[in-house]
This record gives structure tokens, sequence and C-alpha cells, in this order.
């Protein structure tokens, strides 16, 4: 009897602007128009591996998902490191600002020359297609290369080695009386000293070498990324709508919900919504939406019901308990 | 390729994870928070730029083999072999989802074609369907991560068992059809014999036998004698479970040799999830328990000494029933209930109930397995990984599942399918939401019942 008097009394309530504001108007187009980020697919998910476009992504408010092992920690879970996974809003909206390219597949050889191009030296004007696929005496190249990159690593860690050892030689030397000895072995230390190859520091890349290394390269990725999955049109365009107005944007699965909702970087602000995106014309069940509402007034966050107006606009609703006793 | 000075110098890097502080409510376009969110973002760059600096000596080599998805090791396997890996024809190969874990902690380095493949190309290569996907690597990659074990399920082991069981199972039922209602009372294996009473005799247990009067010599010791448990986990282990081995000749009547009980086929038949009860649930049961009717401490019971002074008693139950409410018994629907027998109102209850209740496994093996639904890993628990033995990895902790919000939720029918094929091992979903990962389980559930006598 309580419960059906309660949900009587429920009103729904049109958010005003003002409490959507959001931090800040942003225009719809991004800061910088001149990088492209490169995307790869994986098992068809949109990753993203080199740094500079980590970096170019979040400055245009896009956060996306981290998934891999963190390089200095990798047995833990709390901070993930690169690849980063983008939702399928970020993607699209990334493609519709013309600001992202498919990530070549490969290591290049140039074609004509049989020889692969160090980094710097790219043909760019030549385009794209000049390179191919690492395969025949191309790939052999790329062995040789990287054995005497390899080579060439090992005889500079084995001068730096060396420093160190004669500098913990030097930096011991503060009595007079241990002076010979260790001079003697400061000496010895000179003349055969042998850096062990199992201590050659070698770096396993996160991102595929080839064009990480090579600021030119950016130009060669034409903004080309195709736009997939057109389904799921509304998230797409309450996304929008509320990047557009400055808020920073996560999936909200683990709260029901389509996204959260975050009033600046979420590494620094705690989330103020929860978005639920709905088609304007679309029915919900009471039950649904006092289910989320109450989740959400659980975990001290708004739920807003978010519904694309025709004009383009998006109609924010959120639910609110009126205290009638 | 970075200069060898930088390569060199990150050997001696820290190992330390900058801590986060507390996070704002609102932005207040002050200076202090202008300030603590660029030190956050520098801090945060400069941990995703860092790159996996090993030395060459701490690196497993690796060969990746497109043909058959796998990495065969060039170098002996580290510590990790414990846990990960197979043998075959005299080669240590890794599955290409443990392959990209170690490449991820800076453990292993592959190679293809002689060159070595970045973590990119770890995901890009070793990633298909026909692997493992980019969700269950990122499940995988998660439990990992916690130290736990996990393993591939092998869906073809579990379903040939169930074939050849159910075949069982049919032929148990012809040969032994007619003599399953012939049981003896329930009887509680604890429960210490009553003075001077002996239900069973050491000899022949003929027909003839029962009307002969007891000797009070042969009494056996109940307590001693244990009933097979099989329901027990204990008594679970992959291997061991089908059989049990025969009674003790000794407690046989002399004419009946048992050999040794396949068991399986009864264990598919019974709910063998345990039960887990919070504190409280626990005294409830105990409370049943000391209220529950037990026919050992019937009076007239107690004071039979053999199994035919049982059976008359009953007549004679029967008799006095009989004398005053036959006519009930005469139809051909008779009462659900006897009033002169005793009995609990809970049991009471149960028998005038309608619908019975069910559970998770109850008519689970008529469910066809779906191809949308389908268990992934075997999940062994951290603290097992000292003992830990590839070839006889024992019950896992649980079963993943791996599936997104994207996706349905599974129906009672996929649960039922997965729950049979998991076995007494609970399966759970890992639900993937990008970068989130949540996991959930069905559980039976118990509804607590407040009827008491």
């Amino acid at each position: 009897r309580r419960d059906q008097s309660n949900s009587l009394n429920i009103l729904t309530k049109k958010e005003s602007l003002d409490q959507v504001r959001g931090p800040q108007r942003t225009t719809d187009e991004p800061p910088d128009l001149r990088h492209v980020v490169g995307l790869s697919l994986c098992d068809s998910a949109p990753l993203l591996w080199r740094v500079e476009d980590l970096r170019s992504v979040r400055s245009q408010g896009l956060v996306g998902a981290l998934l891999g092992s963190l390089p200095r920690t990798p047995r833990q879970n709390g901070r993930l490191g690169r690849p980063l996974l983008l939702l399928p809003e970020e993607e699209r909206l990334l493609s519709e600002r013309r600001a992202a390219a498919g990530l070549p597949a490969g290591n290049r050889v140039s074609l004509s020359t049989g020889r692969v191009h160090p980094p710097g030296e790219f043909p760019w004007f030549m385009g794209l297609f000049w390179w191919c696929w690492q395969d025949g005496a191309g790939v052999e190249l790329l062995v040789k290369q990287h054995e005497e990159e390899q080579q060439r690593s090992y005889e500079e860690q084995s001068v730096f080695a060396l420093e160190d050892r004669k500098s913990a030689l030097l930096r011991a030397m503060t009595s007079p009386h241990t002076d010979e000895a260790l001079r003697g072995r400061l000496e010895a230390l000179d003349q055969n000293f042998t850096f062990p190859r199992s201590a050659l520091a070698v770096q396993l890349s996160t991102a595929r070498a080839g064009l990480t290394y090579c600021p030119e390269a950016r130009a060669f990725l034409q903004a080309d990324w195709p736009m997939r999955g057109q389904n799921g049109h509304t998230r797409y365009q309450v996304f929008r709508d509320l990047r557009g107005r400055g808020f920073y944007l996560t999936s909200a699965g683990k709260f029901g919900g389509d996204f959260l909702v975050y009033p600046g970087d979420p590494l620094r602000f705690h989330a103020h919504f929860i978005a639920v995106c709905l088609a304007a014309d679309e029915h919900v069940c009471v039950l649904d939406v006092l289910a989320v509402a109450r989740l959400g007034s659980n975990v001290k966050k708004t739920v807003l019901f978010c519904s694309p107006g025709p004009g383009g606009g998006v109609l924010y609703t959120s639910l609110q308990w009126s205290g009638m006793v | 390729m970075p200069p060898p000075s930088e390569v060199f110098a990150a050997r001696s890097r820290s190992h330390k994870i900058p801590v986060r502080g507390q996070k704002d409510f609102f932005p207040d376009d002050s200076e202090e928070q202008r300030r603590r969110l660029e030190q956050t973002l520098d801090e945060h760059w400069s941990l995703i730029s860092e790159e996996r600096v090993e030395r060459l000596g701490n690196l497993v080599k690796a060969k990746w083999i497109p043909s058959e998805q796998m990495v065969e090791l060039q170098t002996p396997a580290g510590k990790f072999w414990q846990t990960m890996g197979f043998s075959a024809d005299g080669k240590q190969h890794l599955l290409p989802e443990e392959a990209l874990y170690l490449m991820e902690c800076g453990s292993l380095q592959v190679f293809y074609r002689d060159l070595p493949l970045s973590i990119q190309d770890g995901y890009e290569k070793f990633l298909s369907s026909s692997t493992v996907s980019l969700q269950q690597y990122q499940v995988f990659g998660h439990l990992k991560r916690l130290g736990y074990v996990v393993l591939r399920f092998e869906p073809s082991h579990t379903a040939e068992q169930d074939i050849c069981t159910n075949d069982r199972i049919e032929e148990d039922k012809c040969s032994h059809g007619d003599e399953e209602d012939k049981k003896p009372p329930e009887s509680h294996p604890t429960a210490a014999p009553g003075p001077g009473r002996t239900w069973w005799v050491t000899d022949d247990l003929g027909h003839q036998l029962d009307h002969q009067p007891v000797s009070g010599c042969s009494r056996w010791n109940f307590s001693a004698i244990t009933f097979p448990d099989v329901g027990s986990t204990e008594s679970s282990t992959e291997s061991s479970s089908s059989s049990l081995l025969p009674p003790d000749p000794c407690l046989l009547p002399g004419s009946l040799a048992v050999g040794v009980c396949n068991v399986a086929p009864w264990r598919q038949r019974i709910n063998l999830r345990e039960v887990k009860m919070s504190s409280k649930e626990q005294r409830t049961e105990e409370d049943k328990q000391r209220h529950r009717w037990d026919i050992n401490k019937d009076r007239e019971v107690q004071r039979c000494r053999n199994w035919t002074e049982y059976r008359e008693l009953l007549v004679r139950r029967e008799g006095k029933r009989k004398g005053r409410l036959e006519h009930l018994w005469k139809r051909e629907v008779t009462p659900l209930h006897d009033p002169t027998q005793p009995i609990s109102t809970e049991e009471l209850l149960e028998k005038i109930s309608v619908t019975q209740s069910t559970d998770l496994l109850e008519g689970a093996s008529s469910i066809k397995g779906s191809d949308e639904w389908r268990i992934c890993f075997n999940v062994y628990q951290p603290d097992t990984v000292a003992d830990f033995k590839k070839s006889n990895p024992g019950k896992p902790y649980s079963r993943m599942c791996v599936c997104s919000f994207d996706g349905p939720v599974p129906d009672l029918r996929a649960i039922k399918g997965l729950a049979l094929q998991s076995g007494d091992v609970p399966v759970v979903f890992a639900v993937v939401d990008y970068g989130d990962i949540s996991f959930y389980t069905f559980k039976d559930f118990q509804l607590p019942t407040d009827v008491y006598p």
C-alpha cells in the first residue's frame, strides 16, 4: 500500500540546462586538428598504442579504457597501461572529426630500393603505397638491421657499464690506505672488463616499431578511418552533446547505465551523473526507471535519462522522490 | 629504437606507482585544482609512456608459429612453467594468451621471422576468434594479474564423460529397477545402538533366520561402520570419484558378493554443490535437526530387536489405522498422509505442497548445450600455486564464462546447461565493459522457512 502511494508521488523533473551545463562549453571542433590519431583493430576493437595518440585523445576530452599491464608493475589491476580501448562513441567522434586513421599493419620496406628506411629518412612525399608488408628480401634486411642495432646497443652499454663500475670504485676511494688496492682494481677493470651479454638491457616495445619513432609519419596517416557500427545512434548523440558541454564520459556498465559523467578529468574528479540513453519515443517500464534511480541514489549520483530531440538537442530528465507524506 | 643510454638507464628506475590523492567533487577553477590536475596528468603520462626494459638474461626467448597458433620456447622456461605451457614433440609450448601475458609481464620475448614482436604485434597476431578473443584475454589477464592460475576449459572431456555415464544410468535402471524400493529405513551412521538392540546379524540373513531370536553377543559397533558419502566433495577429486570400494565382507551376509560400485551415475543425479550457510542459517538448521522426528527415537521402534520385529510393528500399526479409516485407503485415491504416523509440520507441508522446489541441476541433463554460452577458463586459487601440477590440476575453484554488457543475460536454459557442464564447480560470468570487468554468479538460493513443529 505504502509502496504504491510512494510511486504515485514520483514527479519527473526536467533538468534545467544550468544543472547539466558542465564545466565549460566547448565547440564541436577538436582543439588540435593537425594530429591524426592512429587506430588499429584487435579482434575488431579499436586500440590506440602510441603515447602521442593517447595524449591527443585525452586533450580532446576522450578517456577510453586502458587494457594492458603496466610495464612498471605488471602484476596488479589498479593501474593499467597501453593499449587504450576507445568506446564506439569515442571512435565515431574521432572519425567524424576526421582525426583518426588506420595504423599500417607492419614494418615498412621500400619496394623499389628493397631498403629499410630508418626513422627520419621517410620518403613521406611518396605516400603509403611505397611501402609493403615485410616479406621476402625485406625481412632479411630488417633482421640484419635489428642485429646491428642490438650489437651497437651492446657496445654502447658496455661503455656505460664500465663507467658505472669505475665511478663506484672512485666513490669508494676515500681513505689513503685503500687507495693503492683500489687503483690496482681500477686498472684491471680498464684492461679486462667484459660486459656479459645477459646483462644487456633490451626494450620490449609496446607499440609496433616503424612509425613510432618517426614524427613525420603522422603526415602519412590520412584521415581515412571508416565509420563503423552506425547502431547506437541515440547513445552517440547523447555522448556528443555531453562532451560538447565539457563533461568527461566513461562507460557505466557496472552502474547499470550507458555513461558515467564526470565534471572534469576522471583522474581528479568524481562522477556526478549516470546517463541512461533512451530514444524519445521509447517506452520504458516504470520498474526499470525506479530501479535505476534507486541505484543512482545508492551511489550518490543523479541518474539522467537522456533523449535526443528532433532539433539535435538532448532532453535530460531526472527522477526525484517528492516527499509528500 | 631509443638510444642505448636511455635503455641502459631504465634498468635502475623505480618500480613504485605514485599514489593518487583524493578526488574532488566540483571543479572550481582554482589554481590549486589546476596544479593538482597537472601533477596527476604528468604522473599519468610518465607511467603510460614507460617502456618495458629487461636484462637479456632474464628474458625467455620464443618463436611465434602462426600455423599452429602457438608459441614455441627457444630457451629454458622460467618459473611460469609450473602453471603455464605444455610440452609436445619434445618442445615447450605456450598458448597465445599465456605468451601475451608473459610478454606484458616482461618475462618473454617472442620472435616472428627472427624479429622481436612488440606488445601490439602480440595483441594483433595472437588474439582472434580461433584462439581467444580480446575480451577473453582481458579476463585472463585480469585474473592472472591477481595471481590465479587460469587454464583453458576443455569441453570435450566433460561431454564424453556425460555421454558414457548416461548410458550407465540406463543400464542400471534395467537391471536393478525392481529392487530399488526395498530400502531399509533411514539410519544415521553416528547414532549409537540402543542397549540390547541389534538390527543385523553377522551370519546369513536368509528369510528363515529372520524369525530366530537374536543372540545378544553378535552386536555391531555402528559408530565404527561408516556409510559411504557419495556426495562428499572430498572424495571427488576428478580421478577417484567414479568408483566406490566394496564394503567390508564381514558386514555382508555370507552369500552376498558385492563388487566395486560405480557411483559416477549417482553423483550425476544428485546436487553436489556445497550449501554455504550463514551462521544464522546454521543455527536454524541445527534447530531443525533437533526438532526433526527421528524414527530411532520412537520408543516402540527402539524396542524392536531385529527387522522382523520392526516389520511386525509396522503391520500392527497399519492394522490399527485400518481399523478406523480403512475405507479411505481402499479407493484409487488415497490420503496423502496417514495421521497415525508422526510427522513434522515441515515435512507435512512438503508432502502436501503442489509445487515442488527445484534446483539448478534438476533436469539439466536433458538440456542441449548452446553455442552461445560456453565456459572459457578453469580458475584455481592463488594459494594453491605452490603445489599446483599442470598434469593433475585437480578441481578448479571456479569456471569462467566471458560475456559483455552488450549481449543478453543468460537464460535459465543456458545457466542449467553450464551448471551441468561444470559439475559441482561454480560457474562465474565475467562481464567485460570496455576496461571494466565485473564478476557475477547465479546461485541456488534456499528460501528460509519459519515453520517448526
